[in-house]
Order: structure tokens, then sequence, then C-alpha cells
């Protein structure tokens, strides 16, 4: 394609884009749903989290172009101020946060979840950190856990398991990427087999319950199993080609609280069938495979690296969430990358994939 | 490059696995997921709570979950609510508009059962099953519902429950609550709520079109609350409760020898079961005197003026001095509440006779400081760390503050003690020094009986009193009740010490009001029993009488049976519950 060519970053923006359609096609079903009918009567009206979301995506586009032209490799040194500053906001949400669990700040008329930061500055961080460092010695080995350790235990204080884990994961893939070798990730293994006891007998009984219930939900058959067994049942009703747009059953009546967030794939799959989930997973497959090309193309160590951590961001996010409404992994309060309702993670994300496209036109250090 | 053809590998491995699932749940199991949507049969029944038992020292109960019926309805299946509430109400004692606007409010979850009225009668049981053919969607549930087996006599002492409120979910957010939870919301219900809530259960289940159970899909035991025995003992607190009976004010027992409380009753009182009731009520009933009442301790108080004057060696045995009725002190004029005056008397007659003018001179002699330091001393001024919610600390002024030495050493001023804390003094003196902590709960045993928690005495410390001190001080005490101001308070057979204390609140232009208090233990020689009676509105020697009643209902029943059923019998150790 000639576009392509003078502009390589267009692929990726394109599907992003048919992504994020994809998502407000579906939002915009939700907000049909008799639960966003009685919990936002405050506003008189259930799709305001449908425009909220709008604003969000206007915002990240805003954002998108800016770190499109913003020379990445500055981040190199930007770090040493956006780690710090992340952690700082963590601190202040543990401090000060909002609601049940302590996830937000509020800024304005926007609550910010300062978790969905941490994610892209954490692969930023790794990535420079790593950068002509050699991962195979034990020092930077450490210093890279280090680094991931930090904002993952303040981040599982919230608590706020799922994104926790999450971090973890991705710090394994790019140790993986700049070359660890496999004895050192059993290590890692092991290191978490054996803190994983001491951890356990330092908790409360109810702080274990809760662990409990996330890796058995069925444990809990009125929160996370009912969640469970509803979920199952609205995709399997589903079928073959859905319920039809706006028709679906199940999510109208509001079976499950977060049919708008969390179990969004579920509406996907009442209404649309499996012809809907195809098509979705081959979109999303796509998208997956231009990041993964980004990371072939580039000869830069740092862009490399950091292509690689946003890769596991948005792989680990849809494989984890969609494995949560078909019930092969426990529930965990991970959002559906362009498609659950959630600003904090849109912004992110679009902020991601302009970095992503930067990457993508200055392949080579000049 | 090799780690990119491994991660797309990765990525095609995960998004089948993804694709052949959904395979799985929307095509070969399309049957069973499409009919269980299609019939909207799957509901979730939520058991309630059960919370643990409160029981006294011997094991009697206090407090316990009982069965009762609930009204409930699913408001998905309510077929006509204006035609059943119309029904309905000829049932049960309710408004019809009342029932129709539950029957039409919104609700969160379609298929959750909303309790419609608690705790049926068995009349109105019989009939709404007799008709439950009419009321489709609408049925009885069995349900829990607390009952105190001694009402308001122990309503300060147990609390009593409530939903939790907004700032309390936020408090304890990691504690498992959730909105709309029952908790203890006072007393004991309130300090050991984490002990005593237990952990909801009930079922998942799908049911056919009538509402019947088809199958379990899951299910959850609830694990019930853990048991408390406290060291209060139910015969004293009932006899307190009645001695005391309508008077503003309150009564509290403790063993002097351990610190444990033997009763503790505050009036007026809230009805546990129903105590919104109490709201509106004047003479706040939802205050627990005993902790949180806060006044003048008055000539109580002369205890630890004698002391500190003895020990400090500010006066001896038989210095006399002479009470007139009244003196001056500047431009002061001090009266004696005997207007007419005592004579010469020493302080063997002076703490009997309570003689203001005696103790006012020799609190002087004393110092002031050294009063206030002789209360610190003693833990006044400090809350004594009984494990109930909200006690106050009392106050013991600095020197600056105090009001002088005359008003201190009869215990005016800008002194303010609780009842308890007067009652922690008395006992100090009953066993030679030592000061306890009061504590109500003795032990937490759980469902399956495994000591969760065992309270041993603790002495927060022990106060040096030369045992000459002692001595005079005790012969005083055993005087106010054998010939002086407390001889209400005495039991043929039984020698009690005490102290009675008046303190006026308010100046003489709103009108004075008086406390009346009185503070003893008993047996004298060998004190098993310490107690305080403290009357908002009354004379000290009102409060010695009614000290007297529980005196010789609990020591004259412990001689007549000797079976050890009242706490004082049994030796007051751990071995006993």
């Amino acid at each position: 394609m000639k576009i392509s060519e003078r502009s390589p970053g267009q692929r990726l923006l394109v599907l992003t884009y048919v992504l994020i359609c994809f998502g407000l096609v579906l939002l915009f079903s939700a907000s049909k749903g008799t639960f966003t009918r009685t919990v936002s009567t405050f506003k008189g009206s259930g799709d305001l989290f449908f425009w909220q979301q709008l604003v969000w995506i206007v915002l990240g586009t805003a954002g998108l172009m800016l770190t499109r032209r913003f020379p990445y490799r500055n981040y190199r040194r930007l770090v040493w101020l956006l780690y710090p500053l992340t952690i700082l906001l963590l601190l202040v949400v543990l401090l000060v946060g909002h609601g049940r669990a302590a996830r937000w700040i509020r800024v304005g008329p926007f609550n910010f979840q300062p978790a969905e930061l941490a994610k892209v500055v954490l692969v930023l961080s790794l990535a420079a950190y790593l950068t002509e460092r050699d991962i195979n010695r034990p020092a930077v080995f450490a210093g890279s856990l280090m680094l991931t350790a930090l904002p993952a235990v303040l981040i599982f204080k919230q608590p706020n398991l799922g994104t926790a884990f999450l971090l973890v994961l991705v710090c394994l893939v790019m140790m993986f990427q700049a070359g660890l070798a496999p004895r050192r990730l059993l290590v890692i293994f092991i290191l978490i087999l054996v803190s994983s006891p001491l951890l356990w007998l330092t908790m409360e009984p109810y702080q274990k319950e809760r662990i409990l219930t996330f890796l058995w939900p069925q444990r809990d058959p009125f929160g996370r199993g009912y969640n469970l067994l509803q979920s199952k049942i609205t995709i399997g009703s589903g079928g073959l080609i859905g319920k039809g747009y706006l028709h679906g059953t199940q999510t109208k009546l509001a079976f499950l609280p977060e049919y708008h967030t969390d179990f969004i794939f579920c509406l996907l799959a009442e209404e649309f069938g499996l012809l809907g989930v195809t098509i979705f997973l081959g979109l999303y497959y796509l998208f997956l495979k231009e990041l993964l090309s980004v990371v072939s193309f580039t000869r830069d160590e740092f862009g490399r690296l950091v292509t690689t951590g946003l890769f596991a961001i948005f792989f680990l996010q849809a494989v984890i969430n969609i494995s949560m409404t078909l019930g092969l992994f426990p529930v965990a309060g991970i959002p559906l990358p362009f498609i659950s309702y959630g600003g904090s993670f849109m912004l992110m994300a679009l902020l991601a994939v302009g970095l992503l496209a930067n990457i993508r036109e200055n392949p080579v250090i000049f | 490059m090799e780690q990119e053809k491994l991660l797309v590998n990765l990525v095609r491995v995960s998004l089948a696995i993804l694709l052949l699932r959904c395979f799985y749940l929307q095509i070969i199991r399309f049957p069973y997921y499409s009919a269980l949507s299609r019939k909207q049969s799957i509901r979730t029944i939520e058991s309630g709570i059960p919370r643990g038992k409160i029981l006294d020292r011997n094991g009697r109960v206090l407090a316990e979950d009982n069965p009762c019926f609930d009204l409930v309805f699913v408001p998905y299946d309510l077929k006509s609510p204006a035609e059943e509430a119309e029904l309905l109400k000829g049932y049960i004692q309710m408004d019809r508009d009342k029932l129709r606007e539950i029957f039409t409010r919104r609700y969160r979850n379609p298929f959750d059962r909303i309790v419609i009225k608690k705790n049926l009668s068995p009349e109105e049981v019989a009939v709404v099953s007799e008709n439950a053919f009419r009321l489709p969607g609408i049925f009885v549930q069995t349900g829990i519902r607390r009952h105190y087996l001694l009402g308001k006599a122990a309503a300060h002492l147990l609390g009593h429950l409530g939903e939790i409120s907004e700032e309390q979910l936020d408090r304890w957010k990691d504690r498992g609550l959730k909105a709309g939870d029952v908790i203890g919301q006072d007393g004991l219900e309130r300090y050991y709520d984490d002990f005593l809530r237990g952990l909801p259960g009930g079922i998942l289940v799908e049911v056919d079109a009538l509402g019947h159970h088809r199958r379990i899909l899951g299910e959850k035991e609830l694990r019930p609350g853990h048991d408390l025995y406290l060291t209060v003992d139910r015969t004293f607190q009932e006899v307190a409760a009645e001695a005391l009976g309508e008077n503003e004010g309150c009564v509290v027992a403790m063993d002097p020898r351990n610190g444990q409380v033997l009763a503790l009753v505050s009036w007026p009182a809230f009805d546990p079961e129903n105590p919104e009731k109490a709201l509106a009520s004047s003479g706040k009933p939802f205050l627990n005197r005993v902790i949180q009442g806060q006044y003048p301790p008055g000539s109580v108080f002369k205890i630890v003026t004698e002391i500190a004057a003895l020990e400090t060696m500010s006066i001896e045995e038989h210095d006399r001095i002479e009470c007139t009725g009244e003196m001056v002190v500047g431009d002061v004029v001090f009266h004696c509440w005997k207007e007419e005056g005592h004579g010469w008397l020493d302080i063997n007659l002076a703490l009997p006779f309570s003689c203001n003018i005696f103790f006012g001179t020799i609190g002087m002699k004393t110092g002031v400081a050294r009063l206030l330091d002789y209360a610190r001393l003693f833990h006044l001024g400090q809350p004594t760390g009984i494990d109930l919610p909200g006690e106050k600390s009392g106050l013991v002024p600095e020197v600056n503050q105090s009001g002088g030495p005359l008003n201190i050493a009869i215990g005016q001023g800008s002194l303010l003690t609780t009842p308890l804390q007067l009652l922690s003094l008395v006992a100090s003196v009953a066993n030679g020094g030592n000061i306890w902590k009061p504590y109500v709960v003795k032990k937490v045993i759980s469902p399956t009986g495994k000591l969760v928690r065992d309270v041993t005495p603790q002495l927060l410390r022990t106060v040096y009193v030369t045992p000459e001190t002692m001595e005079v001080l005790k012969r005083g005490l055993k005087n106010v009740v054998a010939f002086g101001t407390g001889s209400a308070a005495a039991v043929p057979g039984v020698e009690v010490a005490g102290k009675t204390g008046t303190a006026q609140r308010g100046t003489s232009e709103t009108g004075m009001s008086t406390h009346g208090a009185f503070a003893c233990y008993a047996p004298a020689d060998n004190p098993s029993l310490s107690l305080v009676v403290f009357l908002d509105r009354g004379a000290s020697k009102q409060a010695a009488r009614i000290a007297g009643v529980i005196l010789r209902k609990i020591l004259l029943s412990l001689e007549e049976d000797g079976s050890g059923e009242t706490a004082v019998s049994s030796g007051g150790t751990d071995e006993d519950f």
C-alpha cells in the first residue's frame, strides 16, 4: 500500500480505531440495560458512560498525536521522573483513595486510576533499564524484579490482585525478549512458590478467604460464583449468530453488575454469537500481530523492549479478561482493551498506540 | 527473530483456545444455556448469619439468635402488585400504600428476595401460607432475630444490632462487610463484633416455573459466630437492675481481686430488640452512664484525700480539727454539709461523718498538687481500658485549673470521674492497692468448642500505701456503714465498708442538681465484691440504700443456698465458667 509506505504506523492506527468503534457499538447496547438505568438515575440517562467514554477517546486521540510525534528515545531519560511520580501516585491512592477499594484519584469531574499509568510507566522503565544491560547478570536480573515489585506490591495492596499479577507477567515477557536464560525463569517460579506460603501465614482470615474465592469462585456462590455462572449462561445462550444487536436478554436484565466493564465480552457473545466472537478475535489477532511486526522491524533495542512490553499488556489483558468470562481464569478485574468502559485505561491505551506508531515510524537510530 | 516467532505462536494458541471454548459454550452447550437464559431460572438464596451467643459467667444465656418467620417477595415473580397488596393488607398488619410502595420500588436484581415484614406472628404465617396460591412471588421464609433475655436490664452492657452505616462501611471495608449487613452497634455487640459475626451461607439454585428448587448449583456453608462468655453474673445483673429501678443512674460491680465485672446497669435504657423506639425519648437512654457519664466524684474522693494526707504526713491519725459548720478562707466562706458543725474530730470520725471542714483543712495542708498526683496514681483521669466501646476518661485537672485544694479535697472543683473509675478506686482500696483492669469478656469460644481467646486478669499498677494508712482508711470506711453516712447499706451478718458522695452540679441560680453516689466493698475484711451505685439525681443516702438492697440479696443468697450460683462465692478465678 502506498499510504503505509509514507506513514508506516497507519495500519496500526486503523486497526486500533476499528476496535474502538467495535467497543462503542457494544457499549451503547450495554447502556440500554436495567442495571445501568437504575444505577445512573442520578443523571436521568443510562447512556451517560457511553458519552463519557467518547470524551476519553477524544482526549486519548489528542494524547496519541503527541506521543506519536514526541521522539520516543527521550523516555530513556524521562523514566527517572515518570517512575518515581507513578510510585508517588500509587501511594497517594492508597492513602486517600475513593470507593470500597482504593483505586481512584479524583481529578475534577474524572476519576483516574494510577494503576493504569503504572502499567505503561513500568514498561518504559524496564525497557530503559534493560537497554545495554545484560539481563543474565544476577544484579540486572534482581534489579528488574525490584523495579517491578515496587508498583506491583502497591497495587496488590489496593487491593487489585489482577493488575499486580499482570505487571509481573509483563516483566517476565520483557525479560524473555531481552534474552533471559530459561533457567532464570525457573528461578522466578521457585521464588514465587517458596514465598507464597510465607505470605499466606501472615494474612488475616478474611484476606485468605478473598484469595481462595479468587482462585475458586464456586466457593462463593453468590458473589463470584454467581457471576461466573451468569457469564457462561450469557455467552452460551448467544449461539452461532447471537440474539441480535440490542436484543440480549441476559445483559438487559442485568444479571451481572459489570456488563459495561469487565464482562463486556459476554454482551458481544450474547448479541452477536460465535460469529461476532470470531470476527472480534480475528481483528484482535491482526492488531497483536501488527505489534509484533513493529518489534521485528525496529533496530533500536529500547524501542524493541518498549514494544514488547506494550504488546504484553494488550495481549495478556485481552486473554485474561476473556478467559475470565469463559470461566477459564479467576475473576480478576482486568478490562478488555479498547472495548470495556473505563477512562484511565482507554487514555493509556491510546497513548501507548501513539508511542507504538512512533516506534514503527522511527525504526533506526540516526 | 526467535522471540517474536514464539510470541506469535503464543498469541495464536491462546486465541484458538478462547475460540474453542466459545465454540463449546455457544454451539455444543447451546441448548442448555439457552434454556437457562429463556426461563430466567437461576436464584440465589442467602441464609442469615447466625451470631454467636452471649452467656454469663455460669453459661446462662444473655443474648442469642432465635429463628423467626419473615415475609419476603421476589420482584420478578410478582404478578400483580396492586391486587396482591390489597390481599396482603388483610393478612398482616400493614398499610396497603406502604405495601404497594415496597412492591413498586426499583430493585437492582429483580430476583433478589426482599423482606416485606420481619418476625411474623404464628397467625400471620398461617394465613399467608393458606393463601399462598393467591400470592405468586410472595412467601414466608425462615429468618433470624436477636433475642436479649434480660431486655433493658442489660441493654448498655450487651448493646444492640443495626444496619451498617456508610461511615462504618468505609472504615471497615477490609473486614468483608457489605452494604445492608447487620452489625453490632453498641456495647459488647459492637466491641466484639468481629468475633460474634459469622459468615453468611446459602444456595444457588435452578428453579422451575413455580419457583420450586430443581437443582442446587452451588452451596456455601454458613459459619456461625463465636460465643462470648462474660465475667458478669446474670442473677447479679438482674438484682442490680431491679434495685436501681426507675432511678436515673447506674450500678456497677466488680470482683476487687481481679477486675472481673459482675454487673453493669445503666438507666434509662433502650429496648435492645427495638432500639429505634428509644431515639425520641428524653433522658439519654443510649448513654452508658457507667463508662460514659462524667461527674464530680464528690465525697467519695475523700478516700484519695485521706491517703494523700496521711502518706505525705500532712497530718497524723489523732490530729484533731474543729468543725464549726463553716470556715473562711480569704474572702470565701466554705460550708460543711452539717450546718451546726461536727465539733472537734480526728480522721477516724471525720471520714464516717464525711466532714467537709476537716477534709478541706487537711487538703490545704497536703497541697492541691499532691492531691492531684494521688488521683492520677489511682488511675483517675484516664480510661480504665474496659472492653466496652466509648469509655470516657474523666478529668484530673492541672493545678491552676483545679479550683483549689478545698474543692479538690472534697471531690468538687473541676474533677470528673466515671462511675467505673470510682469502682476501680474503691476496689483498689479493698485489695490493698492493686489496680486491675476491669473486663467483661472472660472467654471467646468458637462454634466447634475451640478456645479462641482467654482473658486473664491484668494488673495495671500497684499503688504503694503504708499498712498504717491502709488500716486507718479501712477502719474509717467500715465505720461509714457502721454508724456514719452510709448506714443504709448495712447488711446483717456481713461487714460492709464504703463511702458516700454527693456532688453538686450547676449553680444556685440555675438550680442545683445533686448526684448521689455510694462506693463500697464487702466483706470488709476479706473483700470479694466491690460495688458502685450512682444516681444522676438523688441523695447519697438513697444510693447507699440501693447498694444495701443489692448487697443483702447477693451476699445473703450466697449464705442460704451456698450453691455457687453467683460469682462472689465461686472464688472469682478463671476455672469456673
